[in-house]
């Protein structure tokens, strides 16, 4: 292609958004609502990772060693915890710390416990924390099976309904969106398909003297990437004041929440929204025009 | 040269719309093809111009064979061809300028070139004075002259002018044919796809009958065959 006709196939392509002003808008309406789907739950996504992450302290078991263990007996046990897999460090407790942790606990009313000195029911413990949630079950079960060991504690539980929260939102959302974009494709093809019929002599005299199908094709391919990326940069608008919108609320009412600053995200929300709607527009083009480029 | 040989063109659905045609037409040539409805002209210009591939023979139009050109080839070997169209086709939201000048944009012309090319061949055509005009401004026989304008803009070997005379008036036929035989004489090819017998007769040309598909008469100077 000349670079003396860039201007003017781009000149076209802006030409098209125009002549089709109802579709253009509509097309340009359904993918930009289909951007802020897709930001609104990845950020909702991303800060439910984020969370999750802090919540971390929650991938602990506690393993209780049996009370008549001697020393020798304990390090075994804890050399056969050292040796599972998932495990990402392990903390021993002795019954003798524990009953001082108590009794710090107590504070000033420590004295009652001075009674159980000698005679101490408190077991010896290890704190276990796994490395990946997906395998606890299984780390339970064999910390439950190791001798000398009188019972297992776990909280992963709460990690793991957070876990199915964030699993189910992910199937809603590639529905969703997966819905969403291919009404978005749809409505971008026939908008593209509007123009070739209303430019449908141009197309033909072009042909006839000689225009190459790029030549041809490039402003329907233009107006495509200029779907595309009025779609993104609306949506992007939108997503920055829903996003700091919930921030704010979130901030104020769910103090032990915490919410990723839409500042730290905001480049990878812009690129992210201006390289899907752009790909977006030019594949509904180019659907479009597929009958069209065989001619 | 424009060589047809033993062409055949049978269309999905069957109909034969051109049967063992064969036939060269010399550079420089000035050639009438005629025929009644159906008989199978729009075909042959479709083939010329590689809209249609012919389900047989050959065609070489240069040095372009017809039946083997790569489809990324074909725009080039249009560049050769200059079309007038019975209807025109004028865009109406262009001026007469804007018009001719579409031709030589469409194939990346820079615009220094068509700056200067644009005005001198509406010069040619005598339409210098209307180029700021909208084709609903002019009368029949000035849009079928911006209509050759643009069809030469591109300096191509050969014009094929598809019933050309059919929306103007009998005095612009006349200028309409007057411009075609002016762009003959500069060593030119045209050919004229008409069932104007009047106007085959009083040029006096070559003229390739055909008819059902089939040449039925190709006569250098000659008139129109009577069944037309």
């Amino acid at each position: 292609m000349s670079r003396f006709n860039v201007g003017y196939l781009v000149g076209q392509g802006a030409k098209g958004l125009f002549r089709n002003g109802v579709l253009s808008v509509a097309a340009i309406a359904v993918l930009m609502a289909c951007l802020v789907v897709l930001g609104s739950f990845s950020g909702l996504l991303y800060n439910i990772n984020i969370n999750l992450d802090k919540i971390a302290l929650l991938n602990e078991i506690v393993v209780i060693v049996d009370y008549d263990c001697d020393d020798a007996k304990v390090s075994e046990i804890e050399d056969t915890i050292l040796a599972l897999d998932n495990i990402e460090s392990i903390t021993f407790t002795s019954k003798e710390e524990a009953l001082e942790q108590e009794k710090n606990r107590y504070g000033e009313y420590s004295d009652v416990l001075d009674l159980l000195d000698k005679d101490n029911p408190l077991p010896d413990i290890f704190r276990v924390r796994y490395a990946s949630l997906a395998g606890v079950s299984t780390l339970v079960y064999e910390l439950e099976h190791i001798d000398g060991v009188k019972k297992v504690s776990n909280r992963s539980d709460i990690a793991s309904d957070i876990e199915n929260v964030k699993n189910g939102v992910m199937r809603v959302f590639i529905g969703f969106l997966a819905v969403l974009f291919v009404v978005s494709v749809f409505i971008i093809i026939n908008a593209i398909r509007a123009t070739v019929q209303s430019r449908s002599k141009e197309i033909t005299v072009m042909r006839y003297v000689g225009a190459t199908n790029r030549f041809m094709m490039t402003p329907f391919w233009v107006e495509g990437i200029l779907i595309g990326l009025f779609a993104s940069i609306l949506a992007f608008g939108i997503q920055w004041y829903l996003y700091n919108y919930i921030e704010v609320m979130i901030s104020n009412g769910y103090k032990w929440l915490y919410i990723v600053p839409f500042a730290d995200i905001y480049l990878k929300v812009l690129i992210a929204f201006v390289g899907i709607g752009v790909l977006t527009g030019l594949f509904g083009s180019l659907i479009s025009l597929r009958k069209f480029s065989r001619k | 040269m424009i060589e047809f040989e033993n062409v055949r063109m049978v269309y999905p659905n069957g109909t034969e719309a051109l049967s063992d045609v064969s036939l060269k037409i010399d550079e420089g040539e000035f050639v009438f093809i005629v025929g009644a409805s159906g008989a199978g002209k729009s075909t042959l210009l479709h083939l010329l111009l590689r809209e249609e591939k012919a389900t047989d023979g050959t065609i070489r139009v240069g040095d372009y064979d017809l039946s083997t050109i790569r489809n990324r080839k074909i725009p080039y070997y249009r560049r050769k061809l200059g079309v007038v169209f019975q209807d025109f086709k004028l865009f109406d939201h262009k001026t007469v300028y804007e018009n001719v000048s579409f031709a030589m944009r469409a194939i990346g012309a820079p615009s220094s070139l068509i700056r200067v090319r644009v005005p001198a061949i509406l010069k040619s055509v005598d339409l210098s004075a209307k180029y700021k005009s909208f084709p609903t401004e002019l009368s029949g026989g000035e849009q079928q002259r911006v209509s050759f304008a643009r069809a030469i803009a591109n300096n191509p070997d050969i014009i094929i002018a598809d019933e050309p005379t059919a929306n103007i008036d009998p005095e612009m036929t006349f200028e309409m044919m007057n411009l075609l035989l002016k762009f003959n004489k500069l060593g030119k090819t045209v050919i004229v796809i008409t069932h104007e017998r009047g106007l085959v007769n009083y040029l006096k040309k070559r003229v390739i009958t055909l008819d059902k598909g089939r040449i039925v008469d190709d006569t250098k100077g000659g008139l129109a065959n009577e069944s037309l």
